[in-house]
């Protein structure tokens, strides 16, 4: 499968046990947290994820997938928006509290190709690219640009613009960085050898497509699905693209832009 | 060789090392994606559910969790029994698992073509395991496992085609689970699984809708555990074969409470989504038990939990 040629064989996940070091309340409803794991985590690229849940608890059931923004040998950060019930039990939790984690699952970006990168974030779709922007930062010239609708999201692009200083701002009613959407900003700096990765919501993933009708010929974008198992088992991620159904937590959850089927 | 001395046994043809098996559907079909620590414990793997052609699966959502447990409709996707033969079987075999082929089919002429291809690679294969959920298309879409006369036709035809250890997985929408395992019983079965996931449904409240596309859904996980508990200790005093218990094992205490029951082998799904060490755990869990109380063989903890009260009824 396409993935699997750029990612090379995939590694199963492992499951660990951990503890909450910290989390903390980012502005617009997301929280900051660490976990220190027990063992040692497999290495990660930018764009897999982990499964997060509370150890020893029957509800809620299944880990919640998210992108690890920062993974050392013990201990892995994650930034997350409260929209559910999962969320907002995972964001009441206090330090101490022991944690499972499932991972590193998915394939997450390749490793890039061209000189420059442009990264491309729809609110928490900004969680991969800080592990993107601090590793691949001293081999590519790479541009950051946070998509936020407005006003109320100042404090976290804030907190975004504190870890990725050059972060590009933009939102839809112009009162924070620039007026405008995430995908008209990468538009305005897009040229023909740049490569560029998406993630946020499935709207602005499909009109990212317009930079592939420009010319773009590495556009890649990760995209989200409920999960279950997180290495394959379930089929619960099922995705159609053109080469078929794949798994976002296997094959995915990051995909060539042309790749998805879109409308369906 | 088993890891765990005295776990080892036999379930309806089929020598299992542990007596724990991966449930259908919930595992990935190529070994080299399964975490190492899963590894040790798991004494049988069984394969999704395969038909007789390839299966797109349901569109739209088809995972929805609830209070403990897990609404799913993936609607059986699968390549399809000629790929399963082709490409899942043999990588499954590889894992050196017995492997449990589970097969679902519409009709009779399904199962007999699907058996027909499995027949050709029986050596493959450990039991083959009819998953009776389905619907039987010729009886207006009422599945196999719910209606009597369609079960015994399906045992019975699948008994006279395939030609290894058969094993049936009973819904748990049958009418009485008494009854229709010794339907499969007297028509052939050497091991019958309870059972598989419970029909229910979910309603978005914003979309003030049903949550799936296909109305209903089938939950597992650790709120059916004591649906199921009830259902093998139903099964296990009404046949002489073999029952694997399946439903909502998250833990090894669940685990141990089939066997009590009466099951001889218990299959996990939802579990391992949460622990893929769960199966290790769960044969650390029967060792210690075993050991504690001087038992030496898995066979002699089968059916303790039913001498209470002077009742005996175990069969297997
Ligand atoms: C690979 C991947 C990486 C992710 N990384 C992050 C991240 O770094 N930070 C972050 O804040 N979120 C991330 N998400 C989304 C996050 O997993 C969901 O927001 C979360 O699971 C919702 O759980 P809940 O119980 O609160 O929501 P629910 O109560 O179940 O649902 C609330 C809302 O969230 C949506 N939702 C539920 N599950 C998912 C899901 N798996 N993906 C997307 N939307 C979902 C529902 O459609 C619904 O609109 C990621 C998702 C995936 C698949
Ligand atoms: C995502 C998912 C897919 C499943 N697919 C199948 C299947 O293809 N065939 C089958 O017989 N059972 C299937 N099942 C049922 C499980 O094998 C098991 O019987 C059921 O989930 C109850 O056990 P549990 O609570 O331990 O998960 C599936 C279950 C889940 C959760
Ligand atoms: S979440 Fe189970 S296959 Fe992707």
């Amino acid at each position: 499968m396409m993935n699997q040629l750029l990612t090379g064989p995939h590694k199963p996940p492992i499951d660990l046990k951990g503890s909450l070091v910290f989390s903390e309340a980012v502005a617009s409803g997301c929280r900051y947290v660490r976990i220190k794991t027990d063992l040692t985590i497999p290495a990660s690229s930018p764009g897999q994820f982990f499964l997060l849940r509370e150890s020893r608890v029957s509800d809620p059931l299944l880990g919640r997938p998210f992108a690890s923004i920062n993974a050392s040998r013990n201990s892995v950060d994650f930034l997350f928006r409260v929209v559910g019930r999962g969320t907002e039990i995972l964001a009441s939790l206090p330090p101490g509290t022991r944690v499972d984690l499932r991972g590193p699952c998915g394939n997450g970006f390749p490793v890039p190709r061209s000189r420059r990168l442009i990264l491309v974030a729809g609110t928490l779709g900004i969680a991969p690219f800080f592990d993107a922007a601090l590793r691949y930062g001293s081999t590519q010239e790479i541009i950051t640009i946070l998509g936020v609708p407005g006003h109320e999201w100042r404090e976290f692009a804030g907190w975004c613009k504190e870890r990725i200083p050059d972060i590009r701002i933009v939102s839809d009613d112009g009162k924070i960085g620039n007026s405008g959407t995430a995908v008209e900003e990468a538009v305005s700096m897009f040229r023909s050898e740049d490569e560029v990765w998406a993630c946020g919501p499935i709207p602005m993933l499909k009109n990212i497509g317009i930079l592939h009708s420009a010319g773009c010929e590495r556009l890649f974008v990760s995209i989200e699905k409920r999960m279950a198992c997180g290495m394959g088992g379930c089929l619960g991620c099922s995705l159609q693209t053109c080469s078929g159904t794949v798994r976002a937590c296997v094959e995915g959850p990051v995909l060539e832009w042309k790749e998805v089927l879109w409308n369906e | 060789m088993s890891d765990f001395g005295g776990l080892q046994i036999d379930v309806g043809g089929v020598v299992l090392d542990s007596p724990v098996i991966i449930a259908s559907g919930v595992w990935p079909m190529d070994p080299s994606m399964w975490p190492e620590a899963s590894l040790k414990g798991i004494g049988a793997i069984c394969s999704k559910g395969t038909t007789l052609e390839p299966r797109e699966g349901n569109r739209g959502k088809r995972i929805c969790e609830t209070h403990c447990g897990l609404l799913n409709s993936i609607g059986l996707q699968n390549g399809g029994s000629v790929s399963f033969v082709q490409n899942d079987l043999p990588a499954l075999a590889s894992s050196g698992k017995p492997v449990i082929a589970n097969i679902a089919f519409e009709t009779l002429e399904e199962l007999r073509q699907i058996i027909e291809r499995l027949n050709s690679e029986r050596d493959l294969i450990g039991a083959l395991e009819m998953n009776v959920s389905c619907p039987n298309v010729s009886m207006g879409g009422m599945s196999w496992g719910v209606d009597m006369d369609s079960l015994e036709r399906a045992v019975t035809e699948a008994r006279c085609k395939w030609r290894g250890p058969l094993w049936v997985k009973l819904s748990p929408q049958a009418p009485s689970i008494a009854v229709a395992a010794r339907i499969c019983e007297a028509s052939g079965a050497q091991a019958i699984v309870v059972g598989n996931t419970w029909l229910g449904m979910a309603i978005d409240n914003d979309r003030e809708e049903p949550f799936f596309e296909r109305i209903f859904a089938g939950l597992s996980g650790p709120a059916i555990f004591p649906l199921s508990l009830r259902l093998i200790w139903e099964a296990v005093a009404s046949v002489n074969i073999p029952v694997v218990g399946c439903g909502g094992i998250c833990g090894p205490d669940e685990a141990l409470s089939m066997f009590l029951a009466g099951a001889s082998a218990v299959a996990v799904g939802t579990g391992l989504f949460l622990d893929s060490s769960l199966p290790v755990s769960i044969c650390f869990k029967l060792s210690r038990h075993m050991e504690n109380r001087a038992i030496a063989n898995i066979k002699d903890l089968v059916g303790r939990g039913r001498h209470f009260r002077g009742e005996t009824g175990v069969a297997g």
